[in-house]
């Protein structure tokens, strides 16, 4: 089977880890990320400030959104091996996966924005930055249900060798769940359920982290194994 | 768990359910061990605002809310003893009754709720309702799951008998051990929230 393109899809989704935590951290120096607390003046300074470093930094994090796409649907493919005959789960994650990119390039589209002029009115760099902040860390429906999906698939797996090990599929679901406190941030603008808190964003952040590379991992062993498997190898 | 029975035949070491299902239930435990902590520190921070507050929850409901996780985790425990005695149809109602015992608990969460509310007391009031309200929601939110986890093990338990076959004890030990966690976490949530002075 097409081998060496699964394998081309696993590590953009890995290239795409490295290329984001770039953009992110160094260049657009959103670790820690900044208070809801701040006032308007304080935000609008923050975009006065290296806007250039900070323009190159949203570039980073936009073109590394794109590389989801391929990593998300190698995944499906894996998780069609998992469910056998066609199976549900692997289509809800590839629409899921596929529509939660868009809560990766809308943010860099508000933060794109705000330090595209950034001696606009300081109210409207921290509308911006709030429309960044908040679509980036609210939108959690897609990510629960596209992190379901695959949990239940690696749970379900009665192949003799299944794709991924059983506990990365209760890891799976784990982290769905710990996607859920962001759903408090709209009501804290400080605090452990701010965004900037530690149930909204420091643990869903690093644990996602560790759960997306976890990922990666199995994913390149999964298709080493299935080619390895395959009549004819 | 341990019968007089089994002390006849020496077993190795028995982790209950799989060992993967330990993966979920020790992570939900660091988080919420974490949200404890966040708590007490916060808490630790203003003591006054906090115990002037917790005068508003009401002791008794939740003082009933424990008794009924507890119970529910006595009907779990019976579950696994009768399912390991290939008594199946036992082991459905006692899982059914603690499925109820997790409904009475949505049911007194809710006029607890309810009450606070009326009583203009929202997530909003003050940092202790902040707290109040997440914690014991992303817990409600577990007993929603693990109510899940019991209709499932109630649906399987009852498909493997129709076809003569037994259910795969590790699958219920390792529901019954997230329905104690969600037992465990409550009891600790309960001892926090509601009588720490």
């Amino acid at each position: 089977m097409n081998t060496r393109s699964q394998l081309l899809c696993a590590w953009s989704g890995f290239v795409f880890a490295v290329l984001f935590t770039l953009g992110f951290w160094p260049l657009a120096q959103f670790m820690p990320p900044p208070s809801p607390n701040l006032s308007a003046a304080d935000v609008a300074a923050m975009y006065q400030a290296h806007t250039t470093q900070f323009r190159c930094g949203v570039v980073v994090m936009m073109v590394s959104a794109g590389l989801i796409l391929p990593f998300v649907t190698a995944i499906s493919v894996q998780m069609e091996r998992m469910e056998g005959a066609p199976g549900i789960l692997s289509k809800l994650q590839l629409v899921s996966g596929a529509v939660g990119v868009i809560f990766f390039i809308v943010p860099c589209l508000a933060w794109g924005m705000a330090s595209f002029r950034p001696d606009r009115a300081a109210d409207l760099i921290l509308l911006l930055s709030d429309l960044g902040w908040i679509s980036f860390l609210f939108a959690i429906a897609t990510f629960i249900v596209q992190n379901l999906a695959i949990g239940f698939a690696i749970l379900g797996d009665k192949n003799a060798s299944p794709a991924y090990p059983r506990w990365m599929g209760y890891f799976t679901v784990w982290t769905a769940v710990l996607f859920m406190p962001g759903g408090m941030l709209l009501f804290f603008k400080t605090g452990p359920f701010a965004w900037n808190g530690l149930f909204v964003f420091w643990i869903p952040f690093v644990v996602f982290f560790v759960w997306y590379l976890l990922m990666f991992v199995y994913l390149r062993k999964a298709i080493i194994d299935q080619a390895a498997a395959a009549p004819g190898h | 768990m341990i019968r007089a029975t089994d002390t006849a035949v020496r077993r190795p070491p028995h982790v209950p359910g799989e060992a993967g299902v330990w993966v979920f239930i020790m992570g939900d435990m660091w988080v919420f061990a974490l949200f404890f902590t966040t708590f007490i520190y916060y808490r630790a921070q203003d003591v006054a605002l906090y115990t002037s507050a917790q005068q508003h929850l009401n002791q008794s409901l939740g003082a009933f809310n424990t008794f009924l996780l507890l119970t529910s985790s006595w009907f779990v425990i019976h579950a696994v003893e009768a399912a390991r005695a290939a008594r199946a149809a036992l082991s459905r109602r006692l899982l059914l009754g603690a499925l109820l015992c997790g409904a009475g608990f949505v049911a007194v969460k809710y006029f607890e709720y309810s009450e606070k509310i009326h009583a203009g007391l929202t997530i909003a009031s003050n940092e202790f309702f902040m707290f109040y309200y997440v914690l014991t929601g992303i817990h409600l939110l577990h007993v929603a799951i693990g109510m899940l986890v019991l209709v499932y093990l109630w649906q399987a338990s009852r498909s493997a008998s129709r076809n003569g076959a037994e259910l795969d004890i590790s699958l219920l030990e390792g529901g019954a051990s997230f329905w104690h966690m969600v037992d465990i976490l409550w009891i600790v949530l309960f001892a926090l929230i509601y009588m720490t002075r």
